[in-house]
């Protein structure tokens, strides 16, 4: 298995098709369509986080010079597709989306009370800042382990007995008792933003009232467009989204948010293009954010390593008026071989906005503390944390009893072992210094779902031999339009150059948004039936012309052409095909989705961390100073950018264990850290050389491309594996996350 | 060299004529009617010309002169952004915080979100759209295609801008002295291994950057 | 923000001159974080007085000091032969702060009059008595994490906010002087009389009288250029305010202390200097004992609130790991 280098021949891979255009500043960004008459938007939002708005005071904003409209919930048109405002007005009961500008009351602090529209962009901040509100403030809730005793199963799941977050069990309930060896601990994560380097931001344009075209960020162009829709009463095919660069997501664009609700309303109530871009303070309060949430879980072995039970309980933030549910506990039913497991989730209404899936959702969070529980067994064991993993490796998924579609994890813990040279780990912490520094080890696995939602996707051949594919998927950074222009080019035959692969526009055909690992396995798998599809029909025409090219024969594609065998030298090229029909194109569409396989097997992607850090004694600064990431997704589509998926899922890990933290003053219900000075995500200095490998074979039961999701499972188990080296290094467990130098001291 | 005569901010005489008649003129000992302002010529060596709501600049962008009117509380970042349609420099937090605003201003790096337009009354200007040579792009573009050194992009343009300068100062010497360098450029999506790499094996080319 | 005159005087006579005419006026010359306060509220001058065009940006050697122009710009004064031969230990402390875009923004005077970073001075929504003078602390009893450690003895502060300055804690190490023109003429402020505690008037930073301007520091020629060194814990590896930091500065000679210098960041309303340790150090041997008694020795007075206790031990050790780095001891 050779390692990852961007740049390997051997590997093949593509660099990204968009490169030239990202390294240019060509790209055009949510925020950078120039429209004719284009005015600019404003939010004012709370500085409470409960109660109502008594009254505005605007006499100073509306006399702003430029200010075009002030809209509040007082004055705002009434969005269609949603239902009248209740007289005397009603607060919202928990399960409804916030409404932007709906009703008087504050749910959240940095909730928008107060829209500007003005001409300029300087001048709507300027009247933003004129605007007064005065509150009936009432007591909010927003400390999480004060109001722990809350925490209860979600509505949601007490009406579906079938739901996945349901209380689980399977052997013994109280098999931990017994246990010889057991380690019981609680761990915390705090609430950590997206913030993606991209402010969410949106142009929206009416056009004679009654069509829509928004240029937004979001990380799925169809369900925008159908929520958009929806919201305005529109049909959805007056609504477009446009959305071929994304700067970035992480999860905070999978829904539509209020403030893109907001710009709509605006440009609709001023009759003019408008463009809101969120500030980075309210990138705090506006698009989700990876939920705090307290674990505690309880492992039991036998003194041979045998795992004997897990209990796994976990709690998670969730706002007032929704609930937002997270696979926190749900990776334990899978992960190990045990047969007594117990898992329970509950959820924690506060007066914050709702959270949202952010990168390796519930899965990062609870493989944190799985992991580090898992490392603290070893030690209470004096077991290589490595070794007792392998003794508990799940050889079928244990919570359904079923095959596993593939499972390389084996593969990976090897080679990451053997390639991070773990042999040379001491068992006992504080055992290796460096240069004065404090060295240590640690290792963590990590598992995300495959899953794979119905896709189309269109592919067309142009008279010049060139093909356009098309799927109204995305490109939040992974690289879709080169892992796409790779499949294409594989089925085909062809040279990528020649092959334009076109995304992020709600008229391209139906697919999911991007998330949840879902692009590869889904639209990947449509775009190669769309080309397979495509050579049939160039098969069968250039069959009609030459007998070597009939069906049934060994015809093949390659540079372009059809050939009668892989020896043959003599081909016909795709355009001349073409030409010989009378065609100006050729086209094939189709639709791709999963079939009975998805009960025959349970499928997963798998992978683990070998993680180095160093400690400063005296300071107690942690630094990863070496990271091996290995991987088992099937089959890899394009190497460089799948590295770079990782590499990135990695950085975003350390980000979660060293240093991201949103820290609420809860006497104000505020966030203190509301920008990238108080909110730290890493910066170069904070990343040494990050090592990936893949295992890299296909997994012929998912689809047609034998390959699962990556983006997850690269930042699922790091920051446990970051905390198991700490220890390692240091002695000191911590349990709450970020590991900050305050807590080693 | 052009002289563009832009003037896309709103007339704000018209709409308040009061707030602006005011005001009164320091900006180069000059007091001028409103409507003068306008169409006052900029000697070189004086600042701009102008009052709270308006003043007129020079300067340079990409090798082009450009005269330009603009609200004095304009950022360079949006005056290249929503001015003048350079949106390869981007706005990742407005506070100075994330680097991806990078340009260089008299062939420093330096923050664009962070100086008033007004302030660069006289200056050159350097965006990531005049790095490369029409289609013949930078070394370090090329290189960051190569090494795959960049994800979304977002942060694109200011981590090249900022690398060419790093490199430019001499501060690229090794990977850990690129990182400490680059560290005032944040990357989200975390592709900072692949950014070092692209910014080392540029400097070891020794092509002039 | 609100919408301001901007002037672009030529002579330091001329911005005094503005100054004075203009009330309401304020400096700018980087920009860094006069901008950054601007765009959220925080100050708002109806007149900018740009002074980048005034001839200050000079870094020259006169008799036995550096004398360094209040625009020169931080970037420039960290790679100055002058600098780096004869005050390294300022070098390094601008090479800790901010990032290469930031240094070639900031100048020395803009850097010695930046404000704290303390998140509620910064958000307008939250009581702050540096802001809003009687509005109330809120890092007191608040999230407080990053707050000051020391104070005026025997005085409840109204402000425990932290000076942000890498460079201060340098120079308040070292013997420095600031050369301030005012509409009086010009006045020299010795550098530990420059920044304020918080006291009494936790709005006021330093005592620069309205209207002032920096125009140069100086520092004098010491013995330190050899023992000295720069320590910055923060929460990541760069680009990010101090937890705590410290300059330490030796002068050593035949195995023994004979002069020492240790100020520190990330702990006061101004960088503190540690005049009882630098007394304790004298005459004696290195050594990490005596760097650990001295060091623990002032920590008494340390006060801590409710988040930032850990800053009693980790000041103490970052004294003791800079002390060693400085002495040459592992």
């Amino acid at each position: 298995m050779k390692k990852q280098t961007p740049d390997n021949p051997a590997d093949n891979s593509l660099s990204r098709v968009d490169g030239h255009v990202k390294v240019t500043g060509a790209a055009t960004y949510s925020a950078e369509y120039a429209v004719p008459g284009l005015v600019h938007a404003v939010l004012v939002t709370s500085t409470i986080a409960r109660g109502s708005i008594k009254a505005f005071d605007l006499q100073e904003a509306e006399t702003a010079p430029g200010v075009l409209a002030i809209i509040t919930h007082l004055n705002a048109q009434p969005v269609p597709g949603w239902p009248a405002p209740k007289q005397p007005a009603e607060r919202a009961p928990a399960g409804t989306a916030f409404r932007v500008f709906y009703d008087p009351f504050i749910y959240f602090d940095g909730q928008p009370v107060a829209m500007i529209v003005a001409d300029t962009r300087e001048r709507a901040l300027h009247a933003a800042s004129l605007v007064r509100v005065t509150y009936q403030q009432e007591p909010h809730q927003t400390h999480f382990e004060k109001n722990i005793g809350k925490a209860a199963i979600p509505l949601n799941v007490q009406r579906s007995k079938n739901s996945p977050f349901q209380d689980y069990t399977r052997g013994n309930a109280g098999a931990w008792a017994q246990a010889e060896i057991r380690i019981e601990a609680e761990y915390t994560i705090p609430t950590q933003h997206h913030q993606p380097l991209e402010p969410h931001a949106i142009v929206a344009v009416w056009e004679a009232g009654d069509k829509l075209t928004v240029y937004d960020k979001n990380q799925g162009v169809k369900s925008a467009q159908g929520q958009l829709a929806q919201a305005f009463k529109l049909p959805r095919e007056h609504v477009q989204v446009v959305s071929p660069y994304i700067g970035g997501a992480f999860g905070s664009g999978i829904r539509v948010w209020p403030h893109t609700v907001a710009a709509v309303m605006a440009a609709k109530q001023v009759r003019r293009p408008v463009k809101l871009v969120l500030g980075r303070e309210q990138m705090f309060t506006s698009v989700g954010y990876r939920p705090y949430t307290v674990q505690k879980i309880s492992l039991g072995a036998g003194k041979n390593g045998q795992l004997q039970a897990i209990v796994h309980e976990g709690v998670g933030q969730t706002s007032m008026y929704e609930e937002h549910l997270e696979r926190t506990v749900q990776g334990t039913r899978t992960i190990y071989a045990c047969p007594n497991v117990t898992t329970r989730y509950r959820l924690l209404p506060l007066d914050v906005n709702t959270p949202t899936w952010m990168r390796g959702p519930g899965d990062a969070t609870g493989m944190f503390a799985l992991e580090s529980a898992m490392d603290e067994l070893a030690f209470a064991l004096q077991m290589d944390p490595l070794e007792f993993r392998l003794k508990n490796y799940a050889e079928s998924d244990p919570e359904r009893n079923l095959p596993w579609s593939a499972k390389a994890l084996r593969e990976c813990y090897a080679l990451g072992a053997e390639k991070f040279r773990w042999e040379n780990r001491q068992m006992q912490p504080r055992a290796v210094s460096r240069n004065g520094m404090l060295v240590g080890y640690g290792m963590a696995s990590s598992l995300y779902g495959f899953h794979r939602h119905p896709s189309k996707a269109r592919a067309v051949l142009r008279a010049d031999g060139s093909v356009t594919v098309q799927s109204a998927t995305m490109d939040i950074g992974p690289g879709t339009g080169t892992a796409m222009t790779r499949i294409a080019a594989g089925v085909l035959g062809m040279n990528a150059k020649k092959i334009r692969f076109e995304l992020g526009h709600s008229a391209l055909p139906d697919a999911p948004g991007q998330n949840g690992s879902s692009t590869i396995p889904s639209v990947g798998s449509a775009v190669y039936v769309a080309c397979e599809s495509l050579k049939g029909k160039l098969l069968a025409l250039a069959g009609e012309m030459d007998e070597r090219f009939k069906a049934g024969r060994q015809a093949v594609v390659r540079d372009g052409q059809v050939f009668g065998s892989d020896e043959d030298k003599d081909g016909l090229s795709f355009a001349d095909i073409l030409k010989h029909h009378h065609l100006n194109e050729l086209e094939a569409a189709e639709e791709s989705k999963s079939g009975a396989e998805r009960d025959q097997y349970s499928m997963y992607s798998f992978g683990c961390h070998f993680v180095e850090v160093q400690v400063h004694p005296l300071t107690g600064e942690v630094r990863v100073t070496r990271v091996v990431t290995c991987a088992d997704v099937g089959a890899i589509i394009n190497h460089k950018t799948a590295r770079s998926q990782s590499i990135g899922g990695v950085v975003g890990g350390i980000g979660m264990a060293l240093m991201e933290h949103s820290e609420m003053d809860h006497r104000f219900g505020r966030y203190v850290t509301s920008d990238f000075a108080g909110y730290h995500i890493p910066v170069h200095a904070d990343i040494p050389a990050i090592e990936v490998y893949y295992i890299d074979k296909p997994d012929v039961h998912v689809n047609p491309i034998g390959s699962k999701g990556l983006g997850e499972i690269a930042i699922v188990g790091v920051a446990g594996a970051v905390a198991n080296a700490v220890f390692n290094a240091t002695g000191r467990r911590i349990r709450t996350l970020p590991i900050t130098p305050d807590k080693l001291i | 060299m052009t002289d563009d005569l832009d003037d896309t901010s709103p007339d704000a005489a018209s709409e308040d004529r009061r707030f602006f008649l005011k005001q009164t003129m320091f900006i180069a000992g000059l007091s001028m009617a409103p409507a003068d302002i306008l169409h006052a010529a900029l000697a070189p060596d004086d600042g701009p010309v102008g009052n709270a709501v308006k003043a007129r600049i020079s300067l340079t962008i990409n090798g082009r002169r450009k005269r330009l009117t603009v609200d004095p509380r304009m950022t360079l970042l949006d005056l290249l952004r929503e001015n003048q349609g350079l949106t390869g420099t981007k706005k990742g937090c407005d506070f100075g915080q994330c680097g991806a605003c990078t340009v260089h201003i008299d062939g420093r790096r330096a923050l664009s979100c962070l100086t008033f337009a007004v302030m660069q009354h006289g200056r050159k200007v350097t965006t990531i759209e005049g790095l490369s040579h029409g289609e013949q792009l930078h070394p370090l573009q090329e290189a960051f295609i190569r090494h795959d050194g960049f994800q979304c992009g977002y942060c694109t343009p200011g981590q090249l801008m900022s690398g060419v300068a790093c490199i430019r100062e001499g501060h690229a010497d090794s990977a850990d002295e690129v990182r400490e360098y680059m560290s005032g450029n944040l990357c989200r999506c975390g592709a900072y291994p692949n950014i070092v790499d692209a910014i080392l094996e540029v400097k070891k080319e020794g092509r002039k950057v | 923000m609100r919408p301001f005159q901007y002037l672009r005087p030529k002579t330091v006579g001329e911005a005094v001159t503005m100054a004075a005419d203009h009330p309401d006026a304020q400096y700018i010359a980087g920009g860094t974080n006069l901008i950054d306060l601007m765009k959220r509220g925080i100050t708002s001058p109806s007149t900018l007085i740009d002074i980048n065009h005034l001839p200050l940006k000079k870094i020259e050697h006169r008799y036995d000091r550096t004398r360094i122009g209040a625009l020169a710009l931080n970037s420039d004064v960290a790679q100055h032969k002058l600098v780096t031969r004869r005050q390294p230990l300022l070098a390094e402390a601008l090479l800790a702060g901010a990032s290469g875009q930031i240094r070639n923004m900031a100048t020395v005077g803009g850097n010695l009059l930046q404000r704290t970073r303390c998140s509620y001075f910064y958000d307008v929504a939250m009581p702050c008595n540096k802001r809003n003078p009687g509005s109330g602390c809120s890092a007191e009893g608040g999230i407080n994490r990053t707050h000051a450690i020391f104070f005026n003895a025997n005085e409840k502060p109204s402000c425990i906010a932290v000076h942000a300055s890498d460079m201060c804690v340098a120079l308040t190490a070292l013997d420095t002087d600031v050369v301030i023109a005012g509409p009086n003429g010009e006045r020299t402020l010795p550098f530990k009389d420059f920044h304020r505690l918080s006291t009494q008037q936790p709005e006021l930073d330093t005592y620069l009288a309205p209207g002032e301007l920096v125009t140069a520091i100086e520092v004098q020629d010491n013995a330190f250029t050899e023992h000295h060194h720069y320590l910055k814990v923060r929460d990541r590896a760069s680009y990010a305010f101090a937890l705590v930091a410290v300059a330490a500065a030796l002068q050593m000679d035949g195995g023994k202390i004979w002069e020492a210098r240790v100020a520190l960041g990330g702990v006061a309303h101004k960088p503190w200097r540690y005049w009882a340790v630098e007394l304790m150090l004298r005459g004696n041997a290195p050594s990490e004992k005596l760097f650990r008694e001295v060091a623990e020795h002032e920590m008494r007075s340390a006060k801590a609130g409710e988040y930032n206790a850990y800053k009693i031990n980790l000041t103490a050790n970052a004294m003791v790991a800079a002390l060693k780095t400085a002495a040459g001891i592992s």
